[in-house]
């Protein structure tokens, strides 16, 4: 792999298609379906920051409802038993999940950081020097999910933490 | 057994403790710690059997909690559990005499394939 190699859209899709398949939709029910025209309402998002030869951020959004929705799947509950606490540690171990095998894919020399859960859509993430390097949208069970890459300029990265 | 699951994830934890059972591991003694220092002293303590340990934990890292063992002489069976995998990783986790490495995200088909020689 060189090391100029980013991951893609495609390298998204498929550490994606590894989490739905372990812990979300582990009988092949109910998979997350890639599409670039679902809708970009996103109400709750998780995000890892990569800091070392690579700085960026790694941030998975959806709706409140496939939220509770996916806690309740790691955590085998019902939906109605999923607390406010089991959806935001959910999120950001799947955050988690998806930001270290990113992280794998990355030049070495890479840390990745401990996760950050917002009750609220992904562009309120305050990165002013961030831009979105790839996304990866779809729907899951009709529920709008994104998983998205962003990178951080060199020279004002580690100021904008 | 005993088995200590170590990993500052709490659904995590829960996790790992829900695929030893899917993949067939049912009935050992499952112990928890939230961070590497609680690994360790755990480890001492209690002397469990096998660990099964995330890499980046606050206090130690997983490996730094293996290494420690090592030092003090305790050869109890070690490995990880991390979503990060690099080459780099592998190597430091063989050089301190990790068993095994599994990646997130994981499945009970991958656990018992891992854990079968060791958990019987």
């Amino acid at each position: 792999m060189s090391l100029q190699y980013l991951p893609t859209a495609a390298d998204l899709n498929t550490i994606a298609e590894q989490v739905w398949a372990s812990y979300l939709d582990p009988e092949g029910v109910s998979p997350f379906v890639p599409d670039d025209t679902a809708a970009a309402a996103s109400d709750v998002h998780a995000s890892v920051s990569i800091t070392g030869t690579w700085h960026g951020h790694v941030v998975f959004a959806c709706s409140t409802v496939a939220a509770k929705r996916a806690a309740a799947a790691f955590l085998a509950m019902g939906e109605d038993e999923v607390s406010d606490d089991d959806v935001i540690d959910v999120l950001g171990e799947l955050a988690n999940i998806i930001g270290g095998n990113v992280k794998s894919m990355l030049p070495g020399g890479c840390f990745v950081s401990l996760p950050h859960v917002v009750s609220a859509p992904a562009d309120a993430n305050h990165w002013p020097s961030a831009e979105k390097i790839c996304e990866l949208a779809g729907t899951w069970m009709g529920e709008p999910i994104a998983i998205s890459m962003w990178h951080e300029s060199e020279s004002e990265g580690e100021s904008s933490q | 057994m005993k088995i200590l699951i170590a990993d500052d994830s709490r659904v995590m934890r829960q996790i790992v403790s829900r695929t030893l059972r899917q993949a067939g591991f049912e009935g050992h003694d499952l112990l928890e710690a939230a961070d590497g220092r609680q690994a360790y002293d755990k480890a001492m303590e209690e002397k469990p059997d096998l660990i099964i340990s995330d890499w980046n934990m606050p206090e130690m890292t997983g490996v730094e909690v293996l290494r420690k063992l090592r030092a003090s002489g305790n050869d109890v069976t070690f490995g990880f559990v991390t979503s990060e995998c690099t080459k780099e990783m592998q190597e430091q986790a063989e050089e301190a005499g990790a068993a095994f490495f599994i990646i997130k995200p994981f499945t009970p088909e991958r656990f018992a394939e891992v854990f079968a020689p060791i958990l019987g």
